[in-house]
């Protein structure tokens, strides 16, 4: 059998600046087993040459922790928001296309900038106010039940895969996303955090708020860490309608 | 704080599905005692004229006029905050999202032309009856009935896809489960009022 070498086709958008006009560029890079995305970007790294001999930039990317923790690499990945570096170059058609996530404003080529989301995670109170601490046995008490939801909520990792496949998030509208919102819904589930409940539905139940979710339901299909996003919106709905009739009848 | 951008969304919501399923519903219940032929189609016309003229017009105006200009102007302003996605996220829900959204497009103009038409045009300005032989002559261009048949079908889903959301966006369906079966339901909803509606719009051409 003629011996021929494995390679993997890549077609990557690139832009060279925040401003400046998209363009796309062909790579092919040598096949091993089990390549993901960021490897492949990193052989690329090493020598920047598309397939028709050119030697261009390497191209610019995102990455930290390579285990699908952190959501850095967040990219669009043959058209469907994925990690980079838990995508499987065997688990993809070819040739595999490159793209930023266009949610978020561009930096240069894949990397993008996602500081919008700090911002409505600062918006909706994601945090415990905390004045001093406990010893264990003193603690306030978790409900167990509800410290599993709590866990499965805190995988977040504010990648932004669900805001950048959400039609209702992106520059034509205010929407802050399901992530940001299900944070808010995280530390109304904590002992402490729950003090201050009612002032993250209030700033759920502003402008770009929840209200603002179309139940497009792509959130939970392409969340990398699975969490059960639409549930939680769900109930989120409840309480801010909660807090609605509250805001009506008890003031 | 008023969250004026939360009422309107829960108003346009409750407006839509309480309201213009009301509508809705109405509508396809008058027409389809055409089914009954001629006599059983124009009796029934001629009940609703026994109600008093400035009446009848009040009910017009609170029931049909200004919940259709609130939902349809609000519900532009929604639509034109998506960016449908349905072939890069090909997820059934996320085509009925963006089905909710075109049926919507669709509806503004069919129902300007079908409003002004037959309410403003032909019984405001003209003072004709509507009568079982004026629809009959209207339906007998096959391009109008077409252009009414997917009026009609795209009203229906619109209708029977809002269920189904407006079960999540008032929390009563909140796991998945019970999210899938109310969209099973209101899509065999969908479709059987998809045929009823065939149905009693080809009686005319049966008779």
């Amino acid at each position: 059998m003629a011996e021929q070498k494995k390679t993997v086709k890549f077609i990557i958008e690139r832009q060279d600046s925040p401003t400046s006009n998209p363009y796309t560029q062909e790579f092919e890079i040598p096949y091993r087993p089990a390549l993901n995305v960021v490897a492949s970007l990193m052989e690329i790294q090493k020598n920047p040459v598309t397939t028709d001999g050119k030697k261009v930039a390497p191209v610019v990317w995102e990455c930290n922790c390579l285990e699908k923790v952190c959501g850095a690499c967040m990219m669009v990945i043959n058209g469907r928001a994925r990690q980079a570096c838990c995508t499987l170059i065997d688990d993809l058609e070819q040739p595999i296309r490159l793209q930023p996530a266009r949610t978020f404003p561009v930096i240069r080529d894949l990397l993008i900038d996602r500081s919008v989301m700090f911002e409505s995670l600062k918006r909706v109170q994601a945090w415990v106010e905390v004045d001093g601490s406990w010893e264990v046995k003193d603690a306030p008490i978790q409900n167990p039940y509800t410290a599993t939801t709590a866990y499965e909520i805190s995988h977040c990792m504010t990648c932004g895969c669900c805001l950048e496949a959400c039609p209702n998030v992106g520059p034509q509208s205010d929407f802050i996303g399901a992530s940001p919102s299900v944070q808010a819904y995280l530390f109304n589930l904590h002992p402490l955090g729950k003090f201050d409940k009612e002032k993250r539905l209030e700033a759920l139940m502003g402008k770009g708020g929840i209200t603002s979710c179309g139940n497009s339901q792509n959130c939970v299909e392409v969340c990398p860490k699975n969490i059960k996003l639409t549930t939680y919106l769900a109930q989120l709905n409840r309480d801010v309608n909660k807090q609605a009739l509250k805001n009506i009848f008890n003031k | 704080m008023i969250n004026v951008s939360f009422y309107l969304r829960r108003l346009h919501s409750l407006c839509g599905l309480v309201m213009l399923g009301g509508v809705l519903i109405e509508h396809l219940l008058t027409n389809a005692s055409a089914m009954g032929g001629e006599a059983a189609f124009n009796q029934g016309l001629a009940m609703m004229e026994l109600i008093p003229p400035p009446i009848f017009f009040a009910i017009e105006i609170c029931f049909y006029a200004v919940p259709l200009l609130f939902h349809g102007i609000y519900g532009m302003y929604i639509a034109n905050q998506a960016k449908n996605n349905p072939t890069e996220y090909g997820y059934s829900r996320n085509w009925k999202f963006a089905l909710q959204r075109w049926t919507a497009w669709y509806l503004v103009v069919f129902l300007i032309w079908h409003v002004g038409y037959l309410r403003i045009y032909t019984k405001g300005i003209m003072g004709e009856h509507i009568s079982y032989a004026l629809v009959q002559s209207t339906l007998a261009n096959p391009v109008v009935f077409g252009l009414y048949a997917l009026g009609m079908f795209a009203a229906i889903f619109h209708f029977c896809n809002g269920i189904t959301t407006f079960c999540m966006t008032w929390g009563i369906t909140k796991g998945p489960r019970s999210q899938c079966v109310v969209d099973k339901m209101a899509m065999g909803l969908c479709a059987l009022m998809c045929l009823f509606t065939l149905a009693f719009m080809s009686s005319y051409f049966i008779h």
